[in-house]
C-alpha cells in the first residue's frame, strides 16, 4: 500500500513520515523552500511543489499525484492549508476522510484510527474504510533512516487567490515539541507583567516557557507559539510545571505525553491536580520564588 | 474602488454543539454523559456572525444563518437573529459528525439562495475536523479564503488577512468567496435585551434534508484517557515545596 504524505511544514512531515513509513510505503509532497531538510525521513521520493501554493492549486496538484501515482492513502499534516486541502481533495476524489488522528493501523482492508473526541475529553477509536487523513502534530518524534528520498520538483498550476502581501509574525524560535522542562503559566497569573515573576523559576530549571490558549490568544500576554493545547502545541516534556493552569480539557490534551507534571494552582478544586503527578494547593507568587532560591542552593 | 458601497448577500454557515465544557465523564466507565448536557453555539460560528453582521452594518446587504442541525437548533437561530442575522434557516436531520454529509446539505442549500460571501468557523470545537471549508469550497467551486482575521470586501472582489502557523498572508480573490474565519478576527456581540425578544418572534424556515447518510466509519470506543497521574497533591504549601524542588533536580539531570 502506498501513501502521498502531504505538508507545507518539515517539521510535521518528518514526523508525519517517521510514523507512517513502518506501515505504508511513503512518498511526500511538500511546500517548503529547503526540501533537502526532510530528505531523511523514509520517503522515497519527495516532490517539491513550486511557484505560489494556496488551498486550490495545492489541492489540484496531489489529486493528479495521487491520480498518476496510484496511491491508496493521502495523509496530511495539520496545518491550515492541510486541513483544507485534507477537504477539498476528499471530495475530488470522493475519498472518505478520518480527521486529526494520532494513531493508525490496518484491520483487514480498513483502518483503525484514534482522534480526540468532546474538544479532547474522549479518545475517539473508529474503523472506517477512510483514505485521506489529517494527522495531528506529535503523533510521533522524527527520526532519521540512511536511505535519502529522491527530490523532484512540479510546477504548481494558477490559483483563484491572489497574494497580495506576507506579513512576518513577531515569533520568537521558541520549540516548545523539543523542550525539556515546560513552565506553562494560565489565566491565574493575572496579568502580562506577573510573567517577570515567573521567568526566574523559567530560567533556573533550563526550561521554555509556555502558555493556556486564554494566555497566548485571549490575552496575548504570551505570543501564540507558545501556546500548548488542542488547538495549539502538543508536548511531550520530561518535566511540565502548570502555574495557574484550571486544566481545561482543551489544555489537558496539549500536555497529556509530558512524563512528569507539576501543578501549583490556589483552586483545591481545579482539574489541573487530577492530571498533575504532584501538586501544592496556594498562592504561585509565593510558591515559585521559594522553588527557585530552594533550587540554586 | 473605493469609498463604494456594495450591498452584500452574506450568508452565515452556523453550528451547535454539545456544551462540551459542561460535558463529564463517568469517572469509573470512562464514557460520556451526554445526558442533560445543553447545545450552545460553536464559540466560532459566533465568530462567524460577528464579521458576517459587521461586514453588513458597513456595506449593506443581508445576512442568511443556515444551520444543520435537529428541532432543538432554532434556539441557536433565534440567538443568530439578536445578534443581527437578517434570515434563517434549520435544516434538520444532524445525525453525527460526518463532514462529507454536512457539506453535502449546506452546499445544497446555500446553491438555493444568492450569496457573495459565505462565511463559516475554521474548525470546530468539539471534533476539529476542520474539513467543512475545502470541502464545500470543492462542491461550490469557489474560492477558499481560510483562517481570516480580517475580511475587507470589494465591489467584485474580497481581501482576507490568512493566519498562518509561521506567517500571515493577505490574499485576494473575486466573489463569490468562500471564507472561514480564526477566533482572533472579532469579539462577538452579546445582544441587548430587546434584541433577544425581538428576535424570539422572527420567523424560522425550518426543512428537513433529502440528502441520504452515507458512512464507512464505525465507532470502536469512544471514552476519557484514563489518567495515570500520582495525584500527589499537597495543601500545605511548605511541605509540597520540598518534593517539587527534588522532582524538578531529577528532571534537569
Amino acid at each position: 500500500m502506498k501513501a502521498l504524505v502531504f505538508s507545507d511544514n518539515g517539521d510535521l512531515l518528518s514526523q508525519a513520515l517517521s510514523f507512517f513509513r513502518s506501515k505504508l510505503e511513503v512518498d511526500a509532497a511538500v511546500y517548503i523552500d529547503k526540501p533537502e531538510s526532510v530528505a531523511e525521513y523514509g520517503a522515497k521520493t519527495i516532490i517539491r511543489l513550486k511557484g505560489e501554493g494556496f488551498s486550490d492549486n495545492i489541492s489540484d496538484a496531489l489529486v493528479d499525484i495521487m491520480k498518476e501515482g496510484g496511491y491508496d492513502y493521502a495523509v496530511l499534516c495539520s496545518t491550515a492549508t492541510g486541513r483544507e486541502v485534507a477537504g477539498i481533495i476528499s471530495e475530488k476524489l470522493g475519498m472518505d476522510v478520518s480527521t486529526e488522528i494520532f494513531d493508525f493501523n490496518f484491520s483487514g482492508d480498513k483502518v483503525v484510527t484514534k482522534s480526540f473526541g468532546f474538544g479532547g475529553k474522549t479518545v475517539l477509536e473508529e474503523e472506517s474504510g477512510s483514505r485521506v487523513f489529517t494527522v495531528i502534530p506529535g503523533i510521533t518524534d522524527a527520526s532519521k533512516v540512511e536511505q535519502k528520498s529522491t527530490i523532484v520538483e512540479r510546477e504548481l498550476k494558477g490559483s483563484s487567490i491572489t497574494l497580495v502581501q506576507t506579513i512576518n509574525k513577531q515569533t520568537t524560535s521558541v520549540n516548545l515539541e523539543n523542550a525539556g522542562i515546560i513552565v506553562a503559566v494560565g489565566r491565574g497569573i493575572g496579568k502580562k507583567e506577573a510573567i517577570d515573576q515567573i521567568m526566574p523559576l523559567v530560567k533556573a530549571v533550563k526550561g521554555e516557557l509556555a502558555g493556556s490558549r486564554p494566555v497566548c490568544l485571549d490575552y496575548q500576554w504570551l505570543s501564540e507559539d507558545r501556546q500548548v493545547g488542542l488547538s495549539g502545541k502538543k508536548v511531550k516534556p520530561k518535566l511540565y510545571i502548570a502555574l495557574g493552569i484550571s486544566g481545561q480539557i482543551q489544555h489537558i490534551a496539549g500536555m497529556r505525553g509530558s512524563k512528569t507534571v507539576i501543578a501549583i494552582n490556589k483552586d483545591k478544586s481545579a482539574p489541573i491536580f487530577e492530571e498533575a503527578d504532584y501538586g501544592i494547593v496556594g498562592d504561585l507568587f509565593q510558591i515559585v520564588p521559594k522553588i527557585v532560591s530552594s533550587l540554586q542552593s | 474602488m473605493q469609498g463604494i458601497s456594495v450591498p452584500y448577500n452574506i450568508i452565515v454557515l452556523i453550528k451547535q454543539i454539545l456544551d462540551i465544557d459542561q460535558m463529564k465523564t463517568d469517572p469509573s466507565t470512562g464514557e460520556p454523559i451526554v445526558q442533560g448536557v445543553p447545545f450552545r453555539i460553536e464559540n466560532l460560528s459566533k465568530n462567524a456572525i460577528e464579521a458576517a453582521v459587521r461586514i453588513k452594518e458597513k456595506f449593506g446587504g443581508k445576512v442568511t444563518g443556515i444551520i444543520f442541525g435537529s428541532e432543538q437548533s432554532t434556539a441557536a437561530v433565534k440567538e443568530a437573529y439578536a445578534m443581527g442575522v437578517d434570515d434563517g434557516f434549520v435544516i434538520k436531520g444532524y445525525a453525527g459528525k460526518n463532514p462529507s454529509v454536512t457539506a453535502r446539505v449546506l452546499s445544497e442549500k446555500i446553491k438555493s439562495l444568492p450569496y457573495d460571501m459565505v462565511i463559516l468557523g475554521n474548525q470546530s470545537a468539539d471534533t476539529y475536523t476542520g474539513l467543512l471549508p475545502g470541502k464545500l469550497s470543492a462542491i461550490l467551486g469557489v474560492p477558499l479564503l481560510g483562517n481570516a482575521i480580517s475580511i475587507e470586501p470589494g465591489a467584485n472582489e474580497v481581501k482576507v488577512t490568512r493566519v498562518m502557523e509561521e506567517q500571515n498572508a493577505v490574499l485576494s480573490s473575486r466573489l463569490p468567496a468562500l471564507i472561514s474565519v480564526a477566533q482572533e478576527i472579532n469579539e462577538p456581540r452579546l445582544p441587548p435585551v430587546l434584541q433577544i425578544i425581538k428576535a424570539g418572534k422572527k420567523q424560522i424556515t425550518v426543512e428537513q434534508t433529502s440528502v441520504a447518510v452515507t458512512s464507512s466509519v464505525k465507532i470502536l470506543s469512544n471514552k476519557a484517557p484514563r489518567s495515570d497521574r500520582r495525584r500527589e497533591v499537597f495543601e500545605e504549601v511548605d511541605k509540597g515545596i520540598p518534593t517539587v524542588v527534588k522532582v524538578i533536580k531529577e528532571a534537569m539531570r
